[in-house]
């Protein structure tokens, strides 16, 4: 395939090599503008109908300080402020989270069908989830539950399992990691089928946290998830350097004076502690980690640099769009959304390019 | 058009990232417990009726409720119809979305809650003076907790047991500044429970398989559970499942156990006698050859609430149709406390 490793994409693909250059920064401030929009919309719209003057007034009261004459109860200002503030922001977090660790995924295991949870994050979170809903004690730590908690030690442990689990000889080959991950996978998803049958009421609980949802979504929790997403996803980006290289294959990445294996397990550290902070907060979204990588990469090329910023503000807005989306329709699960909106929109992609496409 | 409103905000976008981050670094938000300011008076929940009153309700917490409350959200279909028997019902301004509402008015009060979630924007909208809340998962544990984090007060109430029916019920009554009428309405109820026990307490009991669903397996009642209680009360030897957290109901242990007489809690969802008697390997039980299935109204049975009295003579008259029981044939719908209350 001539378009990997190489920086931009190749211009016998595209129309001129002005707009190619540019593409990026276009593409760029669309996301930017496509994302302010999401969080206006994500804040002004919601169950109950909230004057967009009295939306602005309760932001610009709260986030600037300014002496903003009160029009609206207390009730409206809890309902933006407490509610529907960090519940955009939180599916933000996530979504720059999901989407950046399945572009990370992806070039590391150099495999198309990669995504945030193909270690095993998705059913150890899920299996730590359902073992904290049996668990008769409450326990609550700065607005997290033991549900979050088992979520996400369950996800960074199943991480480290497969990861050591897969070494031979000092490095973990590929398939391995894959195959290993597989394994493991299936037989916490059995631990997760007989949680859930020993979970009587708390059925409901196990339920809604493998659909996901970004209902309960805090302040506090933000706080949580949000520093270990964002300095997760800038360290990824210090490292697209690495993540070219290993896109071109362990070997030719060691000759361009990569070094494959530390490389290799700091990448896997990042993307499984960026997952295992989303998964705790939101509960398990499909989609958004497998397929924004893709459609940046089909837009913009394989460049590592550019497909992780891109990654991060199309996840994001992809995120707020689908939970807004989810709230309007009465709160259906939010992995629907993100699922009915992307697919569609991946396979016109992946048919109008013209070139094939490989990572 | 668009095009405006848009570079204001990218720059609000930024200042808000950096408000949320700056301002959950350094002030912990609002505390994910609720502070309860008066610490739990010795006996639990007085039936009194004066404000303030604090409750000790069944998670444990302590639930101030400052004043008579104006508004009320129930979260529960069981509270909703005490509350409309208590003659609080003008007060409830939500309510869980019910398949069977009770009493008709009840079906006007508009839903902010359903099986899929609870609405908090809506329930903050309405600014309630008191939330009455599942316990057990009633109300997802979440919702609770949310709800309380925004200062409302949320009563968790939840009956493992019969007894517990009639103590919900008055402790949502001095919530609700009823406590009189709950108290009359539970005492009331105990009494026509008491009269059932005393009928059925020395008659054979024969044994019964209650159904509570059909797909994708067979359900029955758990051990110890709420609906093998009633089944006892009502001159039943309950057929189990043999554990007190499964509800699906083994075949073979069924034929094992061999019910002679089969209720069917899930006629309402299609199931019919007959259905039931053409099941492969059902018609060698002694209830399908002697033709003792029965459909019943599940919601009176089940649902831990006013109308209980109504599904334990129904009940009942299903198990042991022989059987007369004083004020059974009293109209349902009239829950009033009035019979005990001079």
């Amino acid at each position: 395939m001539a378009s990997r490793g190489q920086v931009v994409a190749p211009a016998s693909s595209f129309p001129s090599a002005g707009l190619i250059r540019r593409r990026p920064i276009v593409l760029g401030l669309a996301g930017l503008a496509a994302l302010a929009v999401a969080l206006a919309a994500g804040v002004g719209f919601g169950s109950v109908a909230v004057a967009p003057g009295e939306t602005l007034g309760i932001l610009t009261s709260r986030v600037l300080g300014l002496d903003v004459t009160r029009t609206w109860s207390a009730a409206t200002e809890a309902i933006v402020w407490d509610l529907r503030l960090p519940r955009v922001l939180t599916a933000m977090v996530v979504g720059v989270g999901l989407a950046v660790a399945g572009a990370t995924f992806q070039g590391l295991l150099r495999n198309p069908l990669a995504d945030p949870y193909v270690l095993g994050t998705a059913s150890g979170a899920a299996l730590g989830a359902a073992i904290a809903v049996l668990i008769p004690v409450r326990i609550v730590f700065l607005e997290f539950g033991l549900l979050h908690g088992f979520a996400f030690l369950g996800a960074l442990g199943s991480v480290v399992a497969v990861y050591r689990l897969s070494r031979i000889g000092g490095m973990a080959p590929l398939t391995s990691l894959l195959l290993t991950g597989y394994a493991l996978g299936s037989l916490m998803a059995a631990g997760l089928a007989m949680a859930m049958h020993l979970s009587g009421a708390a059925l409901r609980q196990i339920f809604t946290y493998l659909l996901g949802s970004f209902d309960a979504a805090s302040w506090g929790r933000l706080a949580g998830a949000a520093p270990l997403v964002l300095v997760g996803v800038l360290l990824v980006m210090s490292r697209a350097r690495a993540l070219n290289g290993l896109l071109l294959g362990e070997e030719t990445a060691a000759h361009l004076g990569v070094d494959v294996r530390r490389e290799r397990v700091t990448l896997l550290a990042l993307g499984s502690l960026i997952t295992a902070a989303a998964v705790a907060v939101s509960g398990l979204i499909g989609f958004v980690g497998l397929v924004v990588p893709h459609v940046v990469r089909l837009l913009v090329g394989p460049n590592a640099r550019l497909v992780v910023p891109l990654s991060a503000l199309f996840g994001a807005g992809l995120m707020t769009f689908a939970d807004l989306a989810a709230r309007m329709l009465g709160e259906i699960p939010v992995g629907v959304v993100t699922a009915v909106i992307g697919a569609p929109f991946f396979l016109v992609l992946l048919r109008r390019s013209r070139t094939g496409y490989e990572l | 058009m668009r095009a405006r409103p848009i570079r204001p905000t990218l720059v609000l976008l930024l200042a808000l990232l950096a408000a949320a981050c700056s301002q959950a670094g350094a002030t912990p938000t609002p505390p994910a417990t609720p502070s309860p300011a008066i610490p739990p008076s010795p006996s639990a929940s007085p039936p009194t009726a004066g404000f303030p009153v604090t409750l000790t309700d069944y998670s444990g917490t302590d639930v101030e409720i400052p004043a008579e409350p104006e508004t009320i959200v129930s979260l529960t279909p069981a509270a909703t119809e005490i509350l409309f028997a208590i003659e609080a019902g003008y007060r409830v301004v939500g309510k869980v979305e019910d398949i069977a509402n009770h009493p008709p008015e009840a079906a006007d009060v508009p839903v902010v809650a359903t099986f899929a979630g609870v609405d908090i924007e809506k329930i903050v909208a309405l600014e309630p003076d008191l939330v009455i809340a599942g316990g057990n998962g009633g109300t997802p544990e979440d919702a609770i907790e949310r709800l309380r984090a925004l200062d409302l007060p949320v009563l968790v109430v939840y009956a493992a047991d019969i007894e517990d029916v009639f103590t919900d019920m008055e402790q949502i009554g001095v919530a609700a500044g009823e406590a009189e009428r709950s108290r009359d309405l539970a005492d009331a109820m105990r009494a026509q429970f008491d009269a059932v026990d005393a009928a059925t307490r020395e008659l054979d009991r024969p044994r019964v398989f209650y159904e509570t669903g059909d797909q994708p397996a067979i359900y029955g009642v758990a051990d110890d559970s709420f609906v093998a209680s009633m089944l006892e009360l009502a001159g039943a030897d309950p057929i189990t499942t043999g554990s007190s957290t499964v509800w699906e109901m083994s075949q073979e242990r069924l034929v094992a156990e061999d019910p002679e007489i089969i209720l069917l809690g899930d006629a309402a969802y299609g199931v019919s006698p007959e259905g039931v008697a053409a099941r492969p390997g059902w018609a060698e039980m002694t209830a399908v050859e002697a033709n003792a299935i029965r459909p019943i109204d599940d919601i009176v049975v089940t649902r831990p609430g006013p109308r209980l009295v109504q599904g334990l003579h129904g009940l009942v008259a299903a198990i042991h149709p022989e059987v007369e029981i004083s004020g059974a044939s009293s109209p349902p719908s009239s829950a009033s406390p009035a019979a005990s209350g001079g």
